[in-house]
C-alpha cells in the first residue's frame, strides 16, 4: 500500500471498519488521549478583565453546571478526535469529523454570553453546512471505486479515487474544523475555561492533520 | 495592504457563512462540470433492486438464520456474517407477507430488517451516527433548560 503515514503498525477490527495505527496516526491519537486527559484532571482557567480607569480587577466565574457540560463535551470531542485519527473508513471519518464540529460548537455553545452565542451560532450553521460536501465525498468515493476502505483503496491497483471528491472531502473537513480559523476568535476565545476551548482549536488541527493523510493516500 | 482588507472582511464573523456557502457553491459547479464520473460495477455493498419482493431494496435473499453469501471487504473479520439478512419480527413479517409496500416502512421497525451491512459488518458507523444525534441533543437541551433559569 501507499504509506504515506508510516507503516501500520497495529490494526483494530470492527468488521469492516479497520482502525489501523501508523506511526502519523498513532502520533495524533496519542495527542488527541494526552489533551483529553488534561480535559479531565484540569480546572478551568478564570479570567482577569481589568477595569480600565480605576485600580480594580474583576474575576469571571463559571457556574458548575457550565463547567461539567463544558467537560463533557470536551471529552466527547477528545474522544470523537481520535476516533477519527486512527479510523481506516472514508464514511466512518466523516462521521467521526462531523461529531468533532458538534462537540466544537457545544464547547462554545454553553458559555452564557450574547457575543459568544451568536459567534457559535454562525459556526453552527458553517459546521451544518459542510456536512454536505463531507457526505457527499464519501458518497461519490464508495460509487466511483466500490470500496470505504481507505487500506484498499490505498493499495495499487485500486480505482482512483476522482479528485473532486478529495476536494469535496477537504472543503468538508473545513467547514467542520472552521473554530481556530474563524475569524470571530475574538468572540469564541471571549468564553471563559481555558482546557475547554483550547480543545476546539486542537481538535480542528489533528483533523486537518488528518485529512491530508486521507487526501493523499486515497 | 490585501491582507489587511481580507481580514478585515474576515473578522465579521457574519460574513464567514456566506463565504463559506459560496466555497460549497463553487466546487459544486465544479462537481457538476466533471459529470459524469465513472460507476464502478464492482460495488461491495450491492442493492438490488428485485421488483417482486416486499422488502425491495433491502433484501438480501434467504431465510433467516441460516448463511447467505453477503459480500464483505474483510470477511474474516466478521464469521458470522450472512446468519441475519432477512431477520423479521412477526409483526414485520406479518406486514410484509400481507402488503406490497409495507414490509419495509417505518411501521414494520422496530426490529424490522437487520441490515447485516449496517449491525454487523458496519457496527461502528452505527454507533457513531446515535452519538452525534445524542450529542446535538444533549446541546439543544442544555441551551433550552438554560433559558428557563
Amino acid at each position: 500500500m501507499n504509506e504515506i503515514g508510516g507503516i501500520p503498525l497495529f490494526y483494530l477490527e470492527f468488521g469492516d471498519i479497520v482502525a489501523y495505527f501508523s506511526p502519523f496516526t498513532l502520533a495524533l491519537f496519542l495527542l488527541a488521549l494526552v489533551f483529553s486527559v488534561f480535559v479531565i484532571v484540569s480546572r478551568p482557567e478564570r479570567q482577569i478583565d481589568i477595569a480600565f480607569g480605576a485600580d480594580a480587577f474583576f474575576a469571571k466565574d463559571i457556574s458548575l453546571a457550565e463547567l461539567r457540560f463544558r467537560r463533557f463535551m470536551a471529552i466527547a470531542c477528545g474522544l470523537a478526535c481520535m476516533g477519527a485519527m486512527v479510523t481506516g473508513d472514508v464514511f466512518d471519518f466523516t462521521l467521526f469529523v462531523s461529531l468533532v464540529g458538534i462537540c466544537n460548537v457545544g464547547i462554545v455553545a454553553a458559555v452564557k454570553n450574547h457575543h459568544v452565542q451568536d459567534a457559535a451560532y454562525q459556526y453552527g450553521l458553517v459546521a451544518l453546512a459542510g456536512t454536505v460536501p463531507l457526505f457527499s465525498a464519501a458518497a461519490i468515493v464508495v460509487t466511483t471505486t466500490g470500496s470505504l476502505s481507505m487500506l484498499e483503496l490505498a493499495s495499487p491497483g485500486a480505482p482512483a479515487v476522482p479528485l473532486i471528491a478529495r476536494a469535496l472531502l477537504v472543503l468538508g473537513v473545513m467547514g467542520e474544523g472552521m473554530a481556530p480559523f474563524y475569524a470571530a476568535k475574538a468572540e469564541m476565545f471571549r468564553a471563559p475555561g481555558a482546557p475547554y476551548v483550547i480543545m476546539c482549536s486542537l481538535s480542528s488541527l489533528l483533523i486537518f492533520l488528518r485529512v491530508t493523510e486521507v487526501v493523499l493516500l486515497l | 495592504m490585501i491582507i489587511q482588507k481580507i481580514s478585515r472582511v474576515l473578522s465579521n464573523y457574519d460574513n464567514i457563512l456566506p463565504l463559506f456557502a459560496g466555497a460549497c457553491a463553487i466546487l459544486a459547479v465544479v462537481a457538476l462540470l466533471s459529470l459524469p464520473l465513472p460507476y464502478f460495477e464492482d460495488q461491495l455493498y450491492p442493492k438490488q433492486i428485485v421488483p417482486g419482493s416486499t422488502l425491495n431494496p433491502y433484501d438480501r435473499g434467504g431465510p433467516p438464520f441460516t448463511r447467505v453469501d453477503i459480500r464483505l471487504q474483510y470477511p474474516e473479520n466478521s464469521p458470522t456474517a450472512g446468519y441475519v439478512t432477512a431477520y423479521l419480527t412477526p409483526f414485520s413479517l406479518f406486514l410484509a407477507r400481507n402488503t406490497m409496500y409495507m414490509g419495509t416502512t417505518i411501521v414494520a421497525h422496530p426490529g424490522g430488517i437487520l441490515d447485516e451491512i449496517l449491525y454487523n459488518t458496519r457496527g461502528l458507523d452505527t454507533v457513531v451516527e446515535p452519538t452525534i444525534l445524542f450529542i446535538s441533543f444533549a446541546i439543544a437541551a442544555y441551551i433550552f433548560h438554560r433559558r428557563e433559569d
